[in-house]
């Protein structure tokens, strides 16, 4: 069974300060991890291949600043991992991405099965998965919590609202997993040593492929404008809720709707 | 109430025209809840009313399911000006395949200029299939739009980090322009009970669903979240009266019980739960301190927290100088009003 | 010159901080207060590698080499002394011996398991007469035909009662003392006479475990001796030598905590109508405290990396050790005095770590032998050989 994992980037949330007043993200330490929810995705294709013979393969979702993320998810246990480099594919938003990672699946050779984070940690974009989907023509299962395989068939456990619901496919499938779905594992140590040093087994799973291989040049262009940022207004502490106290528990309903959105 | 009243009544009834021959259009695809229209997209309703107006642009309502014409009628009186409704047994419940198809034929004949979901289960995934079947750009989660009159493009803002800032961004050139739209992010349109039409029905194919649902997911527990990474706590204090309303709270809100360590002495919590500097560090979405006096240890150690909401009967208790908002009041008096008023 | 770390080493850093805030940091308390080796946290470094961070491969070691070392047990010492003293006494002695003066069969039998977390390692040493003056033990050993003897009591042995592969010094010609009449041995915890005494009730590091050991007629087979006989002083040096440098990083760890608790408690503290951080006092307390610490990282990294391109270290070891541990000290002790009462509750871990930081400035040589060895290094150079 190929297990296909695409997954990407993220500034480390603890090395950015958002200053409301001055209306700037303020990045203290530019240090990238892996999208948790993309994470999730390789922990349950990883337990796949605990349970049944497979290769795992990872695919970036996200032009990449390098190729950190990719020695991870190698060092953690995946088998291959393709980097996808190219004029032109720095600016690739979901739509091009989806376009690109389709050709590379395909030539790949297929996959039983592809995974992918439900939603990004910074801009919440959930629709990177799907789309890849649709480009496939595959059929999908979002935000599932749980996986479990056979050889041709697929069992997913997601939310159904406040309980959880069994769902079946037949492979291949599109999945994306939600994030905290799953504890995903350490990577290995000796892994992690020999795809930064380029040594043993494991560095020749690292490859590099050219877009341009993939794609034609109008593929890879971007539908989505960045316009700018928006800060909320500054933080303003103390405010009590006025009036009597049914007037009060309304003010708080609608402050925890805001925040929560039930 | 006589023949000539009702014909009065009936008089006052405006019939709302469409557009000739299609053509553009703002379009929003309806979510369902309890049998009805969802509030989400009749806030979507309402935000693409105010864009429509500006652009001199229609705006449409997609119904789909079965069972829903009726329905149509909330669609126009949240201000669409055309509804089409496809009505049929396979669509009882969300199955992607055929939603995709009526949606994708629709559109394709006609050529909406923006594509509206509610950012809910369902839109989530329709959108986003749709937008790569059609070509289109989509941003998720929109808490407001704006309008690039040069290009005619809808400029929306997302959060970034869970809300810490948003960014904006607009897809200009393809069209069309696929948006989800956070629930309770735009205001709830004024519902004018003298708008009708006639909405126009559907073909409807139904597809093979790829994807089955076998059951309930019985015994299936979530990994547990620790407290130092929970999203939602709701938090008690000395001063929190009834414990059980506040386990009631969390549960509403699928929240994490915690509290200080008053609660622990009163044995509600497990040492485990209780957020001080001393105990545990937290930084939720949301941190709900009921009766929570809130000395330094316990306000330390919820600095990282986004929003706080804070429900104590001492006006002077320092919780408040935290807090994002602030109730002065008896828990166990406004517990169960909140309650109420969160349902 | 080239101060960054490395990616490699970004990465590494990256894997052994979130394993160590998500497993090792919330049991720090209740090892503390139990008295508790963390074996289930030994178990789990070791499956990913960690308990053979800095050996080879090929004896199913990581290969980080030393700046690995040390970035493990600096993200150790930022979280938990004790997890940080099982396994620096697990790796940078017990195993180290092996890998410093082992042969190929003994590296193959013995590094190995200890490299992949398999089995648990200790270096026994220390005797109730000889501490500092390491020459002066007694245990003995005497040969027999095709095996040795060992005979005799070692004191205060970090992971004794539970290693279960234990390199031990003992004299084999008292004629010769510590120029060739000591002799390092590799004894398994299984060998008959081998036995585990009392168990000592430490003021600090209560998570690791300090044990006497009795050798009582312990048979153990000539393949077992360590490096050549008469030579296991200078084998112990050696390794001692990267223990020191080691222990520097922990403090490191330590000493950063305290900063980070410093930091967040001022910037949230309030008095006289004016957070901490707006406090002069404060200010220069949070700015010493911040040179120490940055002076430290500087040295400890810049001695990992002259380990891990072959250059002599010995003299930088010993200033890593004895500065190492007196920054955490001091940095632990500002925390404290920042923090308050709150500081001197056993509810918040500056307490932990000011008892768990004074055992720093003692083991692994006291901070007086240090800086015996420093200035010995320094006059030596200058044709001057300092008198015992």
């Amino acid at each position: 069974m190929r297990v296909i994992v695409v997954l990407g980037h993220v500034l480390d949330p603890r090395g950015i300060a958002v200053n409301r007043r001055a209306g700037r993200v303020f990045i203290n330490r530019r240090e990238y991890i892996l999208q948790p929810a993309d994470r999730c995705a390789l922990e349950a294709a990883l337990r796949i291949k605990d349970e049944m013979p497979a290769e795992v393969v990872v695919l970036p979702r996200s032009p990449l600043p390098d190729d950190d993320v990719l020695r991870q998810a190698l060092a953690t246990g995946a088998d291959r991992a393709v980097y996808l480099a190219g004029d032109g594919l720095a600016a690739a938003d979901d739509a091009a991405m989806a376009r690109l990672l389709a050709a590379a699946v395909e030539r790949l050779g297929g996959a039983d099965l592809i995974l992918t984070g439900a939603t990004t940690l910074d801009t919440g974009q959930g629709q990177l998965g799907l789309r890849l989907a649709e480009a496939l023509g595959w059929p999908h299962v979002a935000d599932a919590w749980a996986l479990k395989t056979s050889d041709d068939r697929l069992e997913v456990v997601r939310q159904e609202g406040a309980g959880y619901a069994v769902l079946e496919a037949a492979l291949p499938v599109m999945v994306t997993v939600a994030p905290g779905a799953l504890e995903p594992r350490y990577p290995d140590g000796a892994r992690l040593i020999n795809i930064y040093r380029g040594q043993g087994e494991v560095a020749a799973a690292l490859e590099t492929w050219d877009a341009a291989d993939l794609v034609d040049a109008d593929a890879l262009q971007p539908l989505l404008e960045r316009r700018g940022q928006e800060f909320p207004p500054e933080r303003e502490r103390g405010v009590r809720a006025s009036g009597g106290l049914e007037e009060m528990a309304r003010s708080a309903a609608d402050a925890l709707r805001r925040q929560v959105r039930v | 109430m006589d023949a000539s009243y009702l014909d009065l009544l009936m008089a006052q009834q405006e019939e709302v025209a469409e557009a000739e021959g299609g053509g553009g259009g703002i379009w929003v695809v309806a979510d369902l809840v309890d049998g009805g229209v969802a509030p989400v997209t009749l806030e979507a309703i309402g935000a693409a009313r105010n864009l429509a107006d500006s652009l001199g642009a229609y705006v449409y309502g997609v119904l789909l399911g079965d069972g829903v014409a009726d329905l149509a009628l909330a669609l126009y009186q949240a201000g669409a000006d055309g509804v089409r409704v496809a009505d049929h047994p396979a669509l009882a419940s969300f199955a992607a395949e055929t939603y995709l198809a009526v949606l994708a034929d629709l559109f394709a004949a006609e050529q909406p200029e923006a594509v509206l979901f509610g950012a809910t289960d369902m839109g989530q995934q329709l959108a986003a299939r749709l937008a790569q079947r059609m070509g289109g750009g989509l941003i998720e989660h929109t808490v407001a739009l704006s309008l690039d009159e040069a290009t005619r493009a809808l400029q929306a803002s997302f959060p970034v980090y869970g809300g810490e800032y948003f960014e904006i961004a607009a897809c200009p050139q393809a069209r069309p322009q696929f948006l989800t739209v956070e629930p309770g992010a735009f205001a709830a349109p004024f519902i004018d009970p003298y708008r009708q039409g006639s909405p126009t029905m559907l073909d409807v194919t139904p597809l093979e669903p790829a994807v089955r649902r076998v059951g309930e997911a019985d015994g299936f527990a979530p990994p547990p979240v620790p407290l130092n990474r929970a999203r939602l706590i709701v938090a008690a204090g000395r001063q929190a009266g009834d414990f059980a309303l506040v386990e009631r709270l969390a549960a509403a809100l699928g929240g994490q019980v915690a509290g200080d360590r008053g609660a622990r002495d009163a044995g509600w919590i497990e040492s485990g739960q209780v957020v001080d500097l001393r105990s545990a560090t937290v930084a939720p979405d949301v941190y709900l301190a009921v009766g929570i006096r809130g000395d330094t240890f316990h306000n330390a150690a919820i600095e990282q927290a986004r929003f706080i909401l804070a429900i104590h009967p001492d006006p002077q208790a320092p919780i408040f100088e935290v807090a994002d908002l602030g109730l002065e009041a008896d828990p166990q008096q406004v517990l169960p009003l909140l309650l109420q008023a969160l349902e | 010159m080239d101060f960054h770390f490395s990616s490699e080493h970004v990465a590494l850093r990256r894997m052994i901080r979130e394993f160590a805030e998500n497993e090792v940091e919330p049991l720090a308390a209740e090892i503390d207060r139990e008295g508790r080796v963390p074996f289930e946290t030994l178990k789990k470094l070791g499956q990913i590698g960690l308990m053979g961070v800095c050996f080879p491969q090929e004896y199913g070691g990581m290969g980080a080499g030393e700046m690995g070392y040390c970035i493990l047990m600096e993200e150790l010492g930022r979280v938990c002394t004790s997890t940080a003293t099982n396994v620096g006494a697990h790796i940078g002695i017990g195993a180290m011996s092996i890998y410093l003066d082992g042969t190929e069969e003994q590296k193959r039998k013995y590094l190995t398991p200890l490299a992949r977390g398999e089995k648990v390692g200790a270096f026994v040493l220390t005797e109730a007469d000889a501490g500092s003056d390491a020459a002066a033990i007694r245990t003995r050993a005497v040969r027999e035909g095709d095996s040795w003897i060992i005979d005799g009591t070692k004191t205060f042995n970090t992971n004794g009662s539970f290693a279960e592969i234990v390199t031990v010094l003992a004299v084999t010609d008292p004629t010769l003392g510590a120029r060739g009449g000591i002799t390092a041995f590799i004894v398994e915890s299984d060998m008959p006479g081998f036995q585990v005494g009392t168990h000592e009730n430490k003021m600090g590091i209560r998570g690791s475990s300090t044990a006497e050991l009795i050798f009582e007629e312990v048979r153990v087979p000539q393949e077992n001796v360590l490096g050549k006989v008469g030579e296991g002083f200078v084998s112990f040096m050696k390794t001692l030598d990267m223990g020191r440098l080691t222990l520097g990083a922990a403090c490191l760890g330590g000493a950063q905590a305290a900063l980070e608790w410093s930091v967040r408690w001022a910037r949230t503290r309030c008095q006289f109508g004016a957070e901490l951080a707006h406090k002069q006092e404060v200010q220069w307390m949070i700015a010493n405290m911040a040179t120490e610490v940055e002076a430290l990282r500087s040295l400890v990294y810049r001695v990992a990396w002259m380990v891990d391109t072959a250059q002599p270290f010995t003299q930088l070891a010993a200033m890593c050790k004895m500065y190492g541990s007196e920054v955490a000290s001091r940095a632990i002790d500002t925390a404290l005095q920042i923090h308050g009462g709150l500081g001197f509750t056993r509810d918040f871990p500056i307490e932990r770590a000011f008892r768990d930081a004074r055992i720093a400035e003692i083991f692994e040589g006291t901070n007086e032998v240090q800086r015996i060895v420093i200035a010995s290094n320094i006059f030596r150079e200058h044709g001057v050989r300092i008198r015992p």
